[in-house]
């Protein structure tokens, strides 16, 4: 299904004035050094230390990073992005910071402006650099803590800041409330197909995102029309619907918490035993892997990428689907949060498989896939176009190489950048998302039974 | 007076700041501790651990093209300075005099040349792309540059010392020693007692996610 490109340009425009509703933190420059030093201080465990001890400037890392490699400029480079983190540990936290502080400077209100482009605009946490390093140091980890630092010293780009506040605030993005849910589902229903809205009790509750109602309906369709095939008891609730989390992106915990217990709690209210997410590639780790710490328990359901419930239904026999595809060649982008952050490699594999494609893998794939240069929330800070159109010369290159004719994901912020992409350096091939293509193609087709070729408008 | 002082108090005092103060660190940095992570994991987290730790020793296919100049000069350089300094026959020599008690089988006098030219080769070469190299002059404190010169004036001066027909190069070459192990738990030297606790915490948190690094 073709996406609505003057709807993809609204929503463009609507990126573009973000900045202007961003509401500036009142801080005095040495507030933003202190809190910025503060949440550093604390998040420098083990691990983190461990890392920052390691670390010999090889640059190494260099050689990993879409956004370093796209524009060759060394100021990219993954291990100069944790710099901060570095002098604050050894300063402020490591055994020999007595030392340390006669050798190194202070941190000053410089050097947390410095860190804000190299920590949000030119990195995306997806993790690549930490398979090339080779003493093996989370980067992405070190980068997520200083958006944290950053954040609470009130330096969060204020394109993004203005989204993480409307949702700390109104508990919406961009706008879209219940009734853009209600509406969206209302157009499925008009087509004839059941969708379930605020059951008072499901086994299964279901996330989407504004992304989903407003642009990529064929994601939401299909996800109903899959569910719905299944036979599950699932439904969506209007109280917590939005699976993304801009507390998260931005490093903002406050916001993260409040968005992901909205989640929660919703599903301990109707008694789920299982949360699916949408195709939107940081929302998965966010609940998955971050819910249970923001909840300060084990989650009391499963947690699932709906890229990965497809997979496990496929395995588990519960969905059979149709080769409609041919062997038309295909390729897969894996999502970097999804994939390298989350282990969902071979599930999408499976259901394209299953689709009957053939796929025809890029030269670095699943675990050591290059990242689109989108999300993390950079698709919404404008100021990243520039880096985000030269990170995505080499994902063209990539798909192209594999002459295929359909590139398929699994995350709508990939979804979003490759549509920009595809705009911007004239990539070939279709952008297909995964869910949207098993939803066309979910039943066999039989004319006699009425069953089109294509199940979806 | 010059000789006693460096074949004694300071070779004492710069082998006890190196003990005590790698130990303090490795300590200090395990203490920090780490938060309790209630995720449902999908891998027990310590297998990932020791995977990674060793697995690291070998690049990805992806990733070969891009570092094998570093990865071949890296470990021409630190295999060679290992054989070197645990079988070059002065050195079985000095630490089962000084340290161990015992001894062990040194290596033929032309390997230690051999094995000499091989690692003094790659550290130079390491040297010289850390200051060629675009990325890494950008990256390179004054601390890289101090520990890559550091090593590579005691390799050398033990080059010279080989000749063992001046005591003062054997005393130069020993002073030289004593700096860098005084020197080594304070800068990015560390990284050789370090490196299992960055690449041990990186594979447990994400083979816990599922992921083999």
């Amino acid at each position: 299904m073709a996406v609505n490109m003057e709807v993809f340009h609204q929503f463009l425009g609507q990126i573009a004035q973000l900045g202007a509703r961003a509401k500036p933190a009142r801080l005095s420059d040495q507030e933003r050094v202190q809190q910025a030093k503060s949440v550093l201080r604390e998040g420098l465990r083990a691990e983190q230390a461990g890392d920052l001890e390691s670390c010999m400037h090889c640059g190494l890392c260099a050689e990993a990073c879409h956004f370093r490699v796209g524009t060759d400029n060394p100021r990219y480079t993954p291990a100069a992005k944790f710099q901060l983190a570095r002098r604050v540990y050894r300063r402020e936290v490591g055994p020999f910071r007595w030392l340390y502080r006669l050798a190194t400077r202070e941190i000053t209100v410089q050097d947390l402006l410095d860190a804000q482009e190299l920590v949000f605009d030119s990195c995306t946490t997806c993790g690549r650099c930490t398979l090339i390093c080779p003493m093996g140091i989370n980067i992405a980890g070190l980068v997520t803590l200083t958006r944290h630092a950053l954040a609470s010293a009130g330096l969060i780009p204020d394109d993004l800041a203005a989204v993480e506040q409307e949702q700390g605030e109104n508990g919406t993005v961009f706008g879209a409330g219940p009734e853009h849910l209600e509406q969206a589902l209302e157009q499925l229903r008009s087509q004839g197909i059941e969708a379930p809205l605020d059951k008072p009790q499901a086994e299964v509750m279901v996330l989407t995102s504004v992304v989903d109602l407003l642009l990529f309906n064929d994601q939401l369709a299909s996800t109903v029309r899959l569910l719905n095939k299944l036979g599950l008891d699932w439904t969506f609730r209007s109280n917590a619907f939005e699976g993304a989390n801009f507390g998260y992106l931005a490093g903002c915990g406050e916001v993260q918490k409040k968005a992901t217990l909205r989640v929660i709690e919703e599903a301990v209210s109707i008694g789920a035993k299982a949360v699916i997410v949408p195709e939107c590639g940081h929302a998965y780790p966010a609940l998955r892997w971050e819910g249970a710490n923001v909840y300060g328990k084990p989650l009391p359901f499963d947690v699932y990428a709906i890229s990965e419930f497809i997979g496990l239904m496929l395995r588990e026999g519960r969905l059979q689907l149709p080769g409609a595809l041919e062997g038309e060649v295909v390729t897969y982008h894996d999502p970097c949060k999804v994939g390298r952050h989350s282990g969902v490699f071979q599930e999408p594999r499976e259901v394209l498989q299953a689709l009957g494609a053939e796929l025809h893998e890029m030269p670095s794939h699943a675990l050591t896939n290059w990242c689109c240069g989108g999300g993390a929330g950079l698709f919404v800070i404008n100021s990243t176009a520039p880096l985000r159109r030269a990170a995505f010369e080499i994902k063209k290159r990539e798909v192209e190489q594999t002459g295929a004719a359909k590139v398929v994901m699994a995350c709508g912020s990939c979804r979003l950048n490759f549509i920009k992409g595809q705009e911007d350096t004239g990539m070939a091939g279709e952008i297909v998302s995964l869910v949207a293509l098993v939803g066309e193609h979910l039943e066999t087709p039989d004319p006699d039974r009425g069953i089109p070729e294509k199940t979806t408008e | 007076m010059i000789a006693w002082f460096i074949d004694g108090p300071f070779w004492y005092f710069s082998f006890t700041v190196f003990l005590v103060a790698s130990v303090w660190k490795l300590v200090a940095i395990i203490a920090r501790g780490r938060p309790r992570n209630l995720a449902k994991p999908r891998k027990t987290p310590g297998g990932g651990a020791l995977a990674t730790i060793f697995r690291r020793f070998v690049p990805y296919p992806e990733f070969r093209k891009a570092s094998r100049v570093q990865f071949r000069a890296g470990y021409l350089f630190h295999l060679g300075l290992l054989a070197l300094l645990f079988f070059a026959a002065p050195h079985v020599e000095f630490i089962s005099r000084r340290i161990t008690g015992f001894s062990w089988p040194a290596m033929p006098h032309w390997a230690f040349i051999f094995t000499g030219e091989l690692a003094l080769g790659g550290l130079l070469f390491l040297i010289v792309y850390r200051l060629m190299n675009p990325v890494t002059r950008y990256l390179s404190s004054w601390g890289d540059h101090f520990s890559s010169w550091l090593v590579f004036l005691v390799m050398l001066t033990g080059c010279l010392a080989l000749l063992r027909s001046h005591e003062s190069l054997r005393l130069v070459h020993l002073f030289l020693a004593e700096l860098l192990l005084l020197w080594f738990p304070f800068g990015s030297l560390v990284h050789a007692i370090t490196f299992p606790l960055s690449r041990g915490f990186t594979g447990a948190v994400y083979h816990r996610k599922g992921v083999n690094l």
